[in-house]
């Protein structure tokens, strides 16, 4: 499954908790309370600081940011992967230069091999542009921004599946912007 | 100026604000026509009219809406929390006219000469003239008006905070130098540091001396003010290169300025809306609005101060999460980026623990719409703050960055649901105490209802089609292929929301009429015939 699918389904989980929190507080919070220890609503000491269930809450928290600072910087997401992990020596680097809103690619189709690594290089030489690798179906294989000169953009990458794929720019680099579409821009073969 | 012509002031904002969000409705409801490839009247075919509709409708809804509600709001607030009177009444009707023209300026530009470089402003592509052909003539005024915006911002911010921090036994104005000193003593708690470094272990800070209210008001305008001067830098830039487009042989050199170190420069200043505005101000009208209306304290205060201390701190570094698909940006700050980010998860997490917690003790609660409203910006802020967190990391932002994602379940989920109800609940709770009248709670009820559904289906649709690879900033020329049923629904979801609004718009001509809202920009003499007036003569 793709990465962003698995998100999405991460996300909804979660939303779809959060609301039935919010309709269960509102319905909850409207009938009258049992005597609690926080009655007052505030400690009888200010300078003592947490109460023991906001604190419970805040280490909830911090292992939240944790796990999920652990688990997205991981190798478990291709991208952290290429780009942190294992930075697997490119046995191709594509260049591609860009200007005027136009891919200046240096094939038609660029040939890539299934489950090496490539590094794609993509220059500017006027505005920001956004180079994205898309499958046929529409979903996005990766993307990155395209600053201008003096810099270069680079990007390692291991396609894990043959087949044609089309290159946008992602990124708003002008009214022109929606015309930067490259079909059948990268063929990528066992 | 006495509390009458304070709530004057606070209404001629809210009003003004109101008709900015109605054209911002306007323009998104024909954008969203326009991405779903339905024939928008007044758009065309043109992607470049499309795309300066784009430009300006941020600025109008950002700053022509959700600033000017947050000043009239403050406006009449911050005195009546305080027991004292703002600073300068001249200042706060100069914030209101510069912000109204400077909108209006770019709004204009954008209209009439197409000029279209986005919000992002991205370097060089505002000034490349020959590359993406601007009108010459379009960059000066656009730049104008940014400068005309943030300038009002900045007489606002310093308005505000010379009102909450010059004593109110002063003998004579202590100047701005006075004031700046005292905010950086209070905002950032370095008085107490400072006794720490001494050894004094009892000494009471500072910021204690102030409500949570105002605390949260003054931290959230650092931020704000750090984003203007950022943001009016950027229209000086724009003025500047502008003037030198019209003068023969003078053309600056776009090359002068580093694309990547402005981009830096540009996300650090303008993500300090995301921190100041949307969150910390949210977070303080909470903290005022609903112990206000349950009529008890707001749970763990103490906390929350610290709370807002750590907000501000945080918001200075997670300018990177903008950054993220930018390769040539070194990595180290890219993971600061994430990992600082996250911290917003703690901060956002214990604001709305705090409050939810002062509802939960204040049980049987009688929602009033008010406190509905609160209730449900948090789940708007659960929502998109969540598609936030997921979306601002290293690794996954490779697969999201500039998709619909990040345009629609996180910023217009946060703004609409989160940022756009916390002003609902703050018109609602303020407008007996404004104009004595008492608007609908089942209109009301209506309103939250179309509103937050709709923003939901928007916000989804579009973030849903963020995942199957659906581009923000982007027109399908050749059609929407397998995103169109997203987008049709993003659609159906902008429509409810409309209709929220405009159920809104009822509430209010319903309770005082149209003569009662428009008769507030009317001199004394003129206004004493018309309604608010005399509800606002009563309720003194």
């Amino acid at each position: 499954m793709l990465v962003q699918y698995v998100f999405e389904i991460v996300y909804l989980t979660l939303i779809g908790v959060i609301i039935c929190f919010i309709l269960g507080f509102y319905i909850l919070s409207r009938r009258p309370s049992k005597p609690t220890k926080l009655k007052g609503g505030i400690s009888p000491h200010p300078s003592h600081g947490m109460e023991k269930s906001e604190r419970n809450w805040l280490y909830f928290l911090l292992a939240i940011v944790l796990i999920g600072n652990l688990v997205t910087l991981a190798p478990l997401i291709p991208s952290a992967t290429y780009g942190m992990w294992n930075q697997a020596a490119p046995v191709e680097i594509i260049t591609i230069q860009v200007e005027n809103y136009h891919f200046i690619m240096p094939a038609q189709p660029i040939e890539v091999p299934l489950g090496k690594a490539v590094k794609f290089v993509v220059i500017s030489h006027d505005v920001t542009y956004g180079f994205g690798v898309f499958r046929k179906d529409g979903t996005m294989v990766f993307q990155m921004q395209v600053v201008p000169q003096p810099y270069s953009n680079s990007l390692v990458w291991i396609f894990d599946q043959a087949g044609m794929y089309d290159v946008r720019s992602t990124e708003y680099s002008g009214p022109l912007n929606p015309t930067m579409f490259v079909p059948n821009a990268i063929q990528v073969e066992v | 100026m006495n509390e009458d012509e304070r709530k004057l002031l606070s209404l001629r904002f809210v009003v003004v604000s109101l008709i900015f969000l109605g054209l911002g409705g306007i323009e998104g409801i024909l954008m969203r026509s326009r991405i779903a490839n339905l024939d928008a009247p007044l758009l065309g075919s043109d992607p470049q009219h499309f795309y300066s509709m784009l430009t300006a409708h941020p600025f109008v809804t950002i700053y022509g809406f959700a600033y000017m509600a947050v000043m009239g709001a403050f406006y009449y607030l911050v005195p009546y929390v305080l027991g004292k009177d703002f600073y300068s009444k001249k200042v706060a009707y100069a914030s209101f006219w510069l912000i109204i023209i400077g909108v209006m300026t770019i709004w204009t530009t954008s209209f009439l000469t197409h000029y279209a470089p986005l919000y992002t402003l991205y370097w060089p592509l505002p000034v490349a003239i020959s590359t993406a052909g601007w009108n010459p003539a379009s960059i000066l005024p656009f730049g104008v008006g940014m400068i005309l915006i943030f300038s009002a911002v900045l007489a606002f911010f310093f308005n505000m905070f010379a009102t909450i921090f010059i004593p109110l036994q002063a003998k004579t104005k202590p100047g701005a130098g006075f004031v700046a000193k005292e905010l950086m003593i209070t905002a950032f708690s370095l008085d107490k540091l400072r006794a720490k470094l001494r050894g004094i272990p009892s000494y009471v800070s500072k910021v204690m001396n102030f409500p949570v209210f105002v605390v949260g008001v003054f931290r959230g305008c650092v931020d704000t003010t750090i984003n203007a001067l950022i943001m009016g830098g950027v229209g000086v830039l724009l003025s500047v290169y502008g003037t030198s487009f019209l003068i023969p042989n003078m053309a600056l050199n776009p090359g002068l300025i580093d694309p990547l170190v402005y981009k830096n420069f540009f996300w650090w200043g303008l993500d300090m809306i995301a921190d100041g505005n949307v969150l910390m101000f949210t977070a303080a009208t909470w903290y005022l609005i609903v112990p206000l209306l349950l009529n008890r304290s707001l749970y763990g205060e103490n906390v929350v101060r610290s709370v807002i201390l750590a907000d501000l701190v945080v918001s200075l570094g997670v300018w990177g999460h903008h950054m993220m698909a930018d390769t040539p940006q070194p990595t180290g700050l890219l993971i600061e980026g994430q990992i600082v980010t996250w911290g917003e998860l703690v901060t956002m997490g214990l604001t709305i623990f705090a409050v939810l917690m002062t509802m939960w003790l204040a049980r049987p609660v009688k929602y009033s719409a008010p406190l509905k409203y609160v209730l449900i910006s948090i789940m708007g802020y659960g929502i998109g703050g969540t598609a936030g967190i997921i979306q601002a990391n290293y690794a996954v932002n490779r697969y999201f960055h500039n998709t619909q994602w990040i345009v629609g379940i996180h910023a217009h989920v946060q703004l609409l649901i989160g940022l756009g109800l916390t002003i609902f609940a703050a018109i609602y709770a303020l407008f007996p105490m404004l104009t004595g009248k008492q608007l609908s709670e089942k209109l009301a009820d209506v309103q939250l209802v179309l509103w937050t559904v709709g923003g939901l289906v928007m916000g989804l649709g579009m973030g849903l089609a963020g995942v199957a690879g659906m581009l923000r900033r982007m027109l399908y020329l050749t059609g929407l292929g397998v995103y169109q049923p997203y987008m049709d629904a993003a659609l159906v979801g902008s429509l409810l929301v409309a209709s929220g609004y405009l159920v809104f718009l009822v509430n209010i001509i319903r309770t005082v009429g149209v003569r009662g809202i428009f008769g507030i920009f009317f001199p004394p003499r003129q206004r004493a015939e018309v309604a608010v007036p005399v509800v606002l003569s009563e309720a003194a």
